[in-house]
């Protein structure tokens, strides 16, 4: 039952797509939620995708890197950052399928000039948005790492990253 | 039904193993037996002693299974790159470990390679899911 449940909740996590708000000024840069439901294989897949990524890290949401970015991570497994995330054959195929069909095609926002990004923090519109964040806020133990999204966002898993939604540890909400 | 299911649920964790596992440590035991004429067994101690020794990992820096998942099976543990909590490996403690050998296979795989910069041997791999039923 527990299963059912988190596979539930890991569909309904991928369903919305995601809200990317820069400044309180919504309008310019929110992005559409996806107003379609996906298909029963695709809800598969980003129950697998959460599942597997999750392991580890945040499933950060696929809108935030481009096609070619996540081809290239999915090529790496054997070197993901430093450490072995193979899966077998056919999650590896799963994975990335789902991941090619969700990935941004916003050029605006994952732009590198002709390089590959393959970490979402080097993308410019990430840059852009935590600029004026310290280094202090980031290293801090209940933070660790730029990586860990949902540190802040209190939202980020469920694809949410509203500016009142904001909560650094230690620093408390973005004014 | 739902009796039936709770029993099987613990006469799993009794065994500290699902059919399915127990099955495939049966395989590396076979396998180990190949790989080495003398080998008699696995052994939960030999497995400890994998699981708690440091090594050059596959980043070139001094690591064990403990980095990650401390040395009592049954507390939780951290992901020493990201922060993100592992749950505990004891299956006495967590009943979703050694139930699916998909999971078992996936995480020997990269935990060796992570923590030895190799693969593991049939050996090894049973030696250390011993020490892990047992804990």
């Amino acid at each position: 039952m527990k299963k059912i449940w988190n596979i539930s909740l890991a569909v309904a996590l991928f369903v919305g797509g995601v809200y990317v708000y820069a400044d309180e000024d919504e309008r310019e840069h929110a992005r559409p939620m996806q107003s379609k439901p996906l298909s029963k294989q695709d809800q598969s897949a980003a129950a697998l995708y959460k599942k597997e990524c999750s392991a580890c890290h945040m499933a950060y949401q696929p809108e935030f890197l481009p096609k070619r970015s996540w081809d290239k991570t999915m090529k790496g497994l054997d070197n993901h950052f430093g450490t072995d995330a193979t899966m077998d054959l056919a999650d590896t195929s799963t994975v990335q399928n789902y991941l090619m069909t969700y990935a941004s095609k916003n050029e605006r926002i994952t732009d590198m000039k002709g390089a590959v990004a393959l970490r979402i923090s080097q993308t410019p519109h990430f840059v852009r948005e935590h600029r004026e964040v310290t280094k202090k806020m980031i290293t801090q133990p209940a933070v660790k790492s730029i990586a860990n999204c949902n540190a802040c966002h209190t939202k980020a898993e469920a694809g949410s990253y509203r500016e009142r939604e904001i909560n650094i540890p230690n620093h408390g909400r973005w004014e | 039904m739902k009796y039936l299911s709770v029993l099987l649920m613990l006469s799993m964790s009794l065994m500290g193993a699902s059919p399915e596992v127990e099955q495939y440590m049966k395989e590396l035991l076979s396998a180990a037996k190949a790989e080495n004429k003398s080998f008699t067994g696995f052994d939960a101690a030999r497995g400890k002693e994998i699981f708690i020794s440091t090594h050059i990992g596959k980043q070139g820096k001094p690591m064990s299974c403990t980095t990650c998942h401390t040395v009592n099976l049954g507390n939780s543990g951290k992901n020493s790159l990201t922060g993100k909590v592992i749950e505990p490996l004891s299956p006495r403690v967590n009943p979703q470990r050694l139930t699916r050998v998909k999971e078992v296979k996936k995480w020997l795989k990269r935990n060796f390679v992570d923590v030895y910069a190799r693969e593991g041997t049939a050996q090894e791999k049973g030696d250390v899911l011993t020490y892990i039923q047992k804990n």
